[in-house]
């Protein structure tokens, strides 16, 4: 083996290094999001899992933090958040705590108040509402 | 007995009008967005689904969920939520609770840009602070905007990681914008 395949092994396993790094730590966790679309989801409605949050915030926290659900309920209405994703509110039994859900991309969601949706996203925690995220319609 | 009835009367109509008088604006879609900036590196994430109430008696209140700031880079949104730095998994929410002590110059009746300057106590990380900032109240054909920029010291909510000084500076911008209902 001479000096200059040497030199070349190195310029190559560096160039190798540069590229894994650029790639694991800018390139894919900026292009390739988590999609719950083929994820295998709860199911639960959008009644019992304000219920659950509301009876135990920590144990639901547990059973259903960044997992993947899919929640039917009876749409209140549908909107858009400031950056224009569209956005939908699930009705439950208590006027003050609902499921508020935020949909990919930045088609306004069509849906009658009073309709019933269903959608896969990802939860995100309770504030006054239960918060869904990232989610898409799976059953209109 | 007529003078009492109608001294009653008064009375009654002046608490009713009292009680309608304090109306709430609110939404659940307000936008709050941090920057980071130093030498080596400039970042922010944004948070969409923040909850924010407003009475015009110039109470005003923000919370959110930690989970909710988005990062353009995934890798540093795990990093944020993970246990050097903001731990979301045991301190899951931040909030600000406070008034707007020039309220009264705000005429929600008429359209306009009102300065404003709010203050009271932001908690992060189970750490409470009082803050203050100043803002905006937009009102815009009937509807009520607010819109702030305030800076905030990470060590003064006991965020200590190792980057911060280097990566991330210690000096946060927070900017805020809700769109009440």
């Amino acid at each position: 083996m001479n000096k200059k395949n040497v030199i070349l092994g190195v310029l190559l396993v560096g160039v190798i290094a540069v590229i894994g790094v650029w790639y694991f730590i800018f390139y894919r966790p900026t292009h390739f999001k988590r999609d719950v679309t083929d994820e295998k989801a709860i199911v639960v409605s959008a009644k019992d899992i304000v219920k659950e949050f509301q009876s135990n915030e920590a144990e639901a926290n547990k059973k259903y933090l960044n997992k993947a659900v899919e929640v039917t309920g009876e749409v209140i209405e549908c909107k858009k958040d400031q950056e224009g994703h569209p956005t939908v509110t699930l009705k439950s039994d208590d006027a003050f705590s609902n499921v508020q859900v935020t949909l990919k991309g930045d088609k306004q969601l069509e849906a009658k108040g009073g309709s019933t949706l269903t959608i896969k996203g990802i939860v995100n925690g309770n504030l006054s509402d239960v918060i869904i995220i990232e989610a898409v319609v799976t059953k209109q | 007995m007529i003078k009492t009835t109608i001294v009653l009367f008064f009375l009654n109509i002046l608490i009713v009008y009292s009680i309608q008088a304090q109306k709430i604006y609110a939404t659940k879609t307000a936008q709050i967005k941090f920057e980071s900036s130093t030498s080596t590196e400039d970042f922010d994430a944004t948070n969409n689904q923040v909850e924010s109430k407003l009475s015009d008696n110039g109470q005003v209140e923000f919370k959110l969920l930690m989970k909710g700031f988005v990062f353009d880079n995934e890798m540093m949104q795990d990093h944020f939520n993970g246990k050097e730095y903001m731990e979301s998994d045991k301190f899951p929410k931040a909030e600000f609770k406070g008034t707007i002590a020039n309220i009264a110059s705000v005429n929600f009746a008429k359209d306009g840009a009102y300065p404003i300057m709010a203050s009271g106590n932001l908690t992060i990380k189970g750490i409470t602070v009082k803050e203050s900032a100043a803002g905006l109240i937009i009102i815009e054909k009937g509807k009520v905007n607010t819109k702030s920029s305030f800076k905030i010291k990470l060590k003064d909510f006991g965020i200590v990681g190792k980057d911060i000084g280097t990566v991330i500076s210690n000096n946060i911008t927070i900017t805020v914008s809700a769109k009440y209902e």
